[in-house]
């Protein structure tokens, strides 16, 4: 009887759905197009500043300088060089923090013992600015790559570490009940009742955690690096070339996001039947 | 035949939920337990359920001695518990995962069939209304056949009409396989309309008040006299059980203890 109540709301929710399909496609380019809008504009507008010569664009290069700069550094080679050197640092730290962040949280949110042991320790640790290591870090590891991706582990370390234990921790009392009376057991009931309640919460922790991880490898390479877009960067102050500067940055921007869209879409399929992640991927 | 030997139950805080109750429930026999709130009445399902440990006494089924959840009872709780990263067919097999794969397929088909959600088996849990929920619900702890089947105030959270609709269902199904049903309700309507027999609680501490036999033969009419008449008969139980202890009521009390962890 329900159902029969049920099924012609169902339907009309769904032609509404179908109907503005053709229009929805327009919004879903219109909305980024509108952000970009603003940036756009100021490019145009500095391009045409400096074009007109009311500004030399020595400090603040125009677009086209910018692009020209990206160009040159991609046909030496070097481009590739510093983009790798930096991505497999962020790789290695990233790695390295998500284990560690991963097993220590599930280790304190999964057992009580644990977690109040261990739990003031790392928040303890968690309150000091991670950038304060870099000395001890240098003195104990060198200067090379181990220092390093040491510290980028840390700042990735924290979030993650956060983000397992509490979605753990707040899993809800009333399914992990569910697994009970169907007698799952130990591992089972991590397989098929944890793990899937945690997965959300665990995706944001790695989002989190990667743009730590983005944010301490420019914290890495600027305490002595040979190559990476840190070095870039430093070596654009040193040098004077502030196009340098900005071209590492924009590609630090395109990385960071590229790797953060990896995650979005590696997780996707895994997080399909959650209400808000649908609602979130539609909009943006 | 289940048998709950002077149950008893005291929380660390010292509440005593249950104290000495004693009852047996014979084999595809339908048991209703009412009570107000506070009188035990979901302390002793999740006895029976060997969810929570009794304080004292014994829950033995066919002469196994009950003390955590065991593969011939079910339960149902008030909310459907689905886990919401299943596919609705996928909620109804969770406890199949022995099973090879084309039987478990097959009996969850038969189910979904059943309790009339089809083609709903791709949906997942946030896609249905709630009395579709709880079916499924109803469905996931009916597919591994279990002899008991435990029900915590399964329908109070449905509008009325849905409910009459699921009391019914629930009848339906349990005419498949004849399991032992024991029901935990504060609906006087639904424990006149599904039980055979109906066990008053008394609260603080939850003690077992009167017993009503239910001799009306199924499917109930729910407005005939002899339906009122029962109907009657087990309101003034209640009253009586509740007299005495109105005073100091306060919120349940039964919920369990912390995280199994």
């Amino acid at each position: 009887m329900a159902m029969t109540v049920e099924l012609p709301a169902l339907e009309r929710t769904d032609a509404i759905a179908a109907n503005p399909a053709s229009s929805g496609r327009l919004r879903r380019w219109a909305r980024p197009a509108l952000g970009l809008l603003l940036p756009v504009c100021i490019a145009l507008a500095w391009e045409i500043i400096v074009w007109l010569g009311l500004s030399n664009g020595r400090l603040m290069p125009p677009p086209t300088k910018l692009f020209a700069t990206i160009a040159d550094l991609a046909r030496s080679g070097e481009l590739t060089r510093h983009i790798v050197a930096t991505l497999g640092r962020v790789a290695a730290g990233f790695g390295l923090g998500v284990v560690a962040g991963t097993l220590l949280g599930a280790i304190s949110g999964y057992w009580g013992l644990a977690r109040r042991l261990l739990d003031p320790t790392v928040q303890a640790l968690r309150a000091i600015p991670s950038i304060a290591w870099i000395p001890l870090f240098i003195l104990w590891l060198g200067i090379f790559e181990t220092s390093k991706i040491v510290l980028i582990a840390a700042g990735v370390f924290f979030p993650v570490y956060l983000g397992v234990m509490g979605a753990i921790l707040s899993v809800d009392r009333k399914i992990v009940e569910v697994g009970r009376t169907f007698r799952l057991s130990g591992p089972a009931m991590i397989r098929r009742i944890l793990l899937p309640a945690v997965l959300p919460a665990y995706v944001v922790a790695l989002r989190v955690g990667l743009g730590l991880g983005w944010m301490f490898v420019v914290a890495a390479e600027f305490m002595g690096a040979s190559e990476g877009l840190g070095y870039l960067l430093i070596d654009g102050q040193q040098l004077g070339k502030p196009a340098q500067i900005l071209a590492a940055i924009v590609i630090f921007a395109i990385l960071g996001k590229a790797t953060d869209w990896l995650i979005e879409i590696g997780t996707a399929p895994l997080l399909r039947w959650q209400d808000a992640f649908g609602g979130k991927s539609g909009a943006a | 035949m289940l048998v709950l030997d002077r149950l008893g139950k005291v929380y660390p805080n010292g509440v005593n939920a249950l104290e000495r109750f004693s009852a047996y429930v014979r084999l595809g026999e339908i048991v209703a337990i009412i009570g107000g709130s506070g009188c035990g009445k979901s302390t002793l399902l999740r006895a029976i359920a060997g969810l929570d440990r009794a304080t004292s006494g014994t829950v033995t089924l066919d002469d196994i001695s009950i003390a955590a959840p065991h593969a011939k009872i079910g339960i149902i709780f008030q909310e459907p518990r689905l886990l919401p990263w299943l596919s609705v067919a996928d909620n109804i097999g969770f406890g199949l995962s022995e099973l090879p794969a084309d039987i478990r397929r097959e009996k969850i088909a038969r189910a979904l069939d059943r309790v009339g959600l089809a083609d709903k088996a791709n949906a997942w849990p946030r896609e249905l209304s709630g009395g579709q929920a709880q079916r499924v619900a109803i469905a996931r702890a009916l597919v591994p056949q279990p002899e008991v089947l435990l029900l915590d105030e399964p329908f109070s959270a449905l509008d009325a009409f849905t409910r009459r609709d699921l009391q019914d269902h629930l009848l339906d199904l349990w005419a498949d396989t004849r399991p032992t049903l024991v029901l935990v309700t504060h609906d006087v309507d639904e424990a006149m309309v599904l039980a055979d027999r109906v066990l008053v609680m008394r609260p603080r501490p939850g003690r077992l008040f009167e017993e009503i036999k239910v001799n009306l033969a199924r499917p109930r009419d729910r407005n005939s006299p002899l339906f009122d008449n029962f109907k009657r008969r087990v309101l003034t139980a209640l009253d009586r059980s509740l007299d005495r202890s109105l005073a100091d009521a306060d919120p349940k009390t039964t919920e369990g203890e912390a995280m199994w962890w």
